[in-house]
């Protein structure tokens, strides 16, 4: 038996080490990328080389002839079974094959795979394949796919709409109307890269007499593949396990079922049950795999000289992309966030989502925050210009608070916005510096957010399970269902385990996210693993540590009601007396008169409610998190460079179970969010991808980063596990309003479209101030 | 083609086509997986090994042009027994996140650390130029190589 580190007894709270820690900084730590398996052969898809066209045939005969290739596989192997990551709400909106029998609708859309013995074969293999297409005309723009008479790129939807969502509350216009100052506003959002360092990886092996499926992969939803699997292969949910190994990054990139999941696995079947392996170049990444929506906001809003917010109409616009993927939930994802931090109780926004010929947009990390959050935290900042009130004074009369509930219905419990806004104002001396260092080209900007943690929109429940294994020697086991793609939930929901059971965090081992030993979770999206997997792991440690204080009760004839464990002790309530060790307490179970495992199990599904598509209410999360963002900015009138100097990021947490991997994930999160506001813009010229590597598509260096400084609000929820809330995405969703804000009080120029190119910056004080900037 | 090389202190001989990177010799062939690929063009620093004391982009190095060289991988970092003191300061100042840069991240860092064990942040920032992270944003990692550098000269 190992002793016990005295450290990390209580460990609720403290930055204790990652829990896969060692492994990872070694390199010894084995990602999907890293498997090989005996007989193992490498896979790659066959992609359409057009934007849009009808495929009249496919002949595979030369690629099955050249010696070392195993199998090729269209969608005759395949069926022509429909598949789409918002099925369970939406059945009518699922629009993807696992490899596409008719058309294809952009390039690299799948329309077959094939194995081969080695990278070589298979490449060599794939320029064997002949395709016959009758190419069609394609639509790039969302704007041009929505006029009349524009190819149609799926049957039956009109004007490529592929949803539309009309969120509908209260009389907007009358109190619009009824307002001191009015204003429209347009801004851009551009399409951009989770950029994975990991890319897409799976293996997958068939087994045709036991008729059992093995997936391993590097995803953030194994659960969800396995369902999107099982129903593919018509075949049961437990004759597929889906094994995430080791995951290099998500991002939201990784949250469906991609074709080459499906595709290894009939590759492999056809081959003879080899296992297959399937990794994505890091073209395939940026061109084949998911991106961030486009998308076009268009707001108009009220409000009384006093500042209060009266009411709000506007039309958002997403190009989604050829299929429908996340569609629904991301529009509403983007539209509701407003009624987290304004308390409006007048709005009527429209949301289209559009097909367009070009790579499929889906869900990526904040899932149409960061676009609502530049729209609508710039547009507060210039209504509150409109009527000369200071911007943070604007947001602080008309945010919403603790306890309320808002026009759409969302639930909010625990709310330390108010407290978010004022930490980061003193911590950024916002006072002495807002509109004061124009002089210098010096300018400073706010941006608030807020976020979900969990959403109703995916399945009946949402719930996440766990199970706690205490082992004879006390060692720990903690089966989750929860994947760690890298954010360290591994990690925290040991931590809070260890907490609940009243040991030291030095005994934990913690198993996730395989669909046949660990619990169900559907999946790490929404930062929803520490709010909703974090209470399923409490129950579980609650539920074994009840079986060993059972035991105890029994064995020394007392009242469990009264005992407890606490640091490493099982404790009398009433005397605060220690009557053994957990160590002793654990023998005493495994001893020869009990003998009695001890297994605990938690299960936790938060009390929600999906978001009525007729009229946008609903209270999708069991509560909310909230942040304030401030940047700090200088602008070079000569060259348009923006410099950020400095970000404040206040954020309510709820608790911080692990401060230093909540400051890592905002950290990570604002980084994020720079690369967007200034270089990150995936380019398609007629659908294709025109930067589709690091060099074209520069995300943040070590170079770009600015001091950065985290301020962590801790409100105790209710709800959350020690009162933890999901913080992991909402750090980047203010970034581009609070420099575009802050960009305006250094130089007076307003920034609509991003990113914010020098290019852009020295347009627009040219239309500004003329040809000379003498500012 | 026959070439010997010294990696992580072991000698190899190897018989190789010629057109082999020296990561998929590192990996493929010699099972290493620590060293990533990424990128495979050299971009993001995900495969970097020392070749001769100095860092390579190992996606970008033919194997063949190693001959007689001495190569570290993250595999031979530590001692085997004790963690080396840049893999205890990413662990202790919490800079690892999904861990598929680290390797890259971690040799970039001795590379820093063994020219100047207490570089300023700018100093670090340009050591790590060619190194992208995409969960951490770096900070933690900037702290992490400043505290590693304490402790080499310390046990030193």
């Amino acid at each position: 038996m190992q002793e016990f580190d005295k450290k990390f007894v209580n460990p609720v709270g403290k930055s204790v080490p990652r829990i896969d820690g060692k492994g990872l900084v070694t390199g010894q730590t084995k990602f999907a990328y890293d498997v090989q398996l005996p007989g193992m052969l490498v896979g790659k898809m066959i992609r359409s080389p057009h934007p849009h066209a009808r495929i009249i045939k496919i002949d595979t005969t030369k690629a099955e002839a050249l010696p070392g290739v195993k199998a090729v596989i269209t969608a005759k192997d395949t069926g022509e079974i429909k598949f789409g990551s918002n099925e369970f709400f939406f059945p009518h909106l699922v629009d993807q094959m696992p490899l596409e029998s008719q058309k294809v609708r952009y390039i690299g859309d799948e329309i077959g795979a094939l194995a081969a013995i080695d990278e070589e074969t298979a490449e060599k293999a794939l320029k064997l394949i002949d395709v016959e297409y009758e190419i069609l005309p394609g639509v790039f723009d969302m704007l041009e796919a929505m006029k009349p008479g524009a190819p149609q790129i799926h049957e039956n939807v009109r004007n490529n709409i592929n949803v539309i969502l009309p969120v509908n509350i209260g009389n907007p216009d009358r109190l619009i109307k009824e307002s001191d100052y009015v204003r429209e506003d347009v801004f851009y959002c551009q399409s951009a890269a989770h950029t994975c360092m990991e890319t897409h990886t799976c293996i997958g092996q068939y087994e045709n007499f036991s008729n059992k499926i093995t997936l391993w992969i590097s995803h953030q939803a194994p659960f969800k593949v396995r369902e999107a699997m099982a129903k593919c292969f018509k075949m049961d949910l437990n004759d597929v396990r889906v094994i995430k190994l080791a995951t290099g990054g998500g991002f939201g990139g990784k949250l469906e079922m991609l074709p080459m999941d499906f595709a290894s696995c009939v590759l492999s079947k056809k081959a003879g049950g080899f296992p297959v392996k399937i990794a994505y170049t890091r073209e395939e990444e940026f061109t084949c795999s998911r991106r961030k929506h486009n998308m076009i906001y268009k707001l108009k809003s009220g409000v009384k000289k006093d500042g209060t917010l009266m009411g709000m109409t506007g039309e958002v616009i997403a190009d989604g992309g050829a299929y429908c993927s996340y569609g629904p939930t991301l529009l509403a994802s983007t539209i509701m966030r407003i009624f987290m931090t304004y308390q409006i109780k007048h709005l009527r926004i429209t949301g289209y989502r559009v097909y367009t010929n070009t790579p499929i947009s889906g869900a990526i990390r904040g899932f149409g925050g960061v676009q609502s959050g530049f729209a609508v935290e710039s547009h507060m900042d210039l209504l509150a210009q409109g009527i000369g009130m200071d911007p943070a004074e604007f947001r602080l009369k008309n945010i919403t608070t603790p306890n309320m509930v808002a026009a759409n219905k969302m639930v909010i419990s625990s709310n330390g916005l108010k407290e978010c806004i004022e930490t980061s104002m003193n911590a950024s001396d916002w006072k002495n510096k807002r509109g004061k260092q124009s002089h210098l080209h010096r300018g400073i900007g706010m941006g608030i957010a807020g976020d979900v943690m969990g959403s109703k929109m995916y399945k009946a429940h949402e719930s996440s399970g766990g199970i706690v294994k205490v082992e004879e020697d006390c060692s720990i086991y903690f089966f989750t269902g929860a994947s760690d793609t890298g954010q360290g939930s591994n990690t925290a929901l040991s931590q809070i385990v260890a907490q609940e059971l009243g040991v030291s965090y030095s005994r934990m081992k913690c198993i996730s996210a395989d669909t046949a030993i660990t619990p169900f979770d559907t999946g790490s999206f929404a930062s929803r693993v520490t709010f909703i997997a974090g209470n399923g792991a409490l129950l579980a440690a609650r539920d074994a540590k009840e079986q060993i204080l059972k035991i105890v009760a029994q064995d020394l004839h007392l009242d469990i009601k009264d005992l407890d464990i606490q640091a490493e002790e099982v404790i009398m309530l009433s005397t605060k007396k220690n009557i053994m060790s957990f160590e002793k307490a654990v023998k005493l179970c495994y001893s020869f008169n009990y003998g009695h495992q001890i297994l605990g199990r938690g299960s936790f599904n938060p009390q929600t409610s999906p978001v009525d598509f007729r009229t946008g209410e609903g209270n999708v999360s069991a509560s909310y998190s909230f942040e304030s963002q401030i940047a700090e900015v200088e602008v070079n009138t000569k060259d348009g460079k923006i410099t950020v100097l400095k970000l404040w990021d206040s954020h309510d947490v709820g608790k911080a179970i692990n401060p230093s991997s909540v400051e890592s994930q905002i950290e990570g999160s604002l980084a994020m969010g720079l690369g967007y506001v200034f270089s990150e813009d995936l380019k398609f010229e007629n659908g294709r991808c025109a930067n589709a590597n690091f060099e074209g598509y520069r995300i943040p260096r070590s170079v770009d980063i600015p001091p950065m400084e985290t301020l962590l609000i801790e409100t105790i929820d209710p709800q959350g596990p020690y009162g933890a809330k999901g913080m992991g995405e909402a750090a980047l969703l203010p970034t581009a309003a609070a420099i575009a804000n802050a960009v305006e009080d250094a130089v007076g120029i307003r920034l609509k479209e991003l990113p914010f190119t020098p290019d852009k910056v020295l347009k627009a004080l040219k239309e500004k101030y003329g040809e000379d900037i003498n500012l | 083609m026959q070439i010997t090389f010294k990696l992580n202190k072991k000698n190899y001989s190897l018989d190789l086509q010629g057109h082999e990177t020296l990561l998929e010799v590192i990996r493929n062939l010699l099972g290493l997986t620590g060293t990533k690929e990424a990128c495979g063009e050299g971009e993001c620093g995900a495969c970097t090994v020392f070749a001769n004391g100095k860092t390579v982009l190992s996606c970008l190095t033919l194997a063949c042009d190693c001959d007689g060289y001495d190569i570290l991988t993250i595999e031979g970092l530590s001692d085997g027994q004790t963690l080396h003191p840049i893999q205890e300061a990413f662990l202790e100042k919490g800079a690892v996140q999904c861990g598929f840069c680290m390797s890259g991240m971690i040799l970039a860092a001795k590379n820093i650390l063994d020219q100047n064990p207490l570089p300023n942040l700018e100093e670090i920032k340009k050591g790590l130029d060619g190194n992208l992270c995409r969960c951490a944003g770096y900070p933690k990692i900037f702290d992490a190589i400043e505290e590693a550098g304490k402790k080499i000269i310390k046990a030193k």
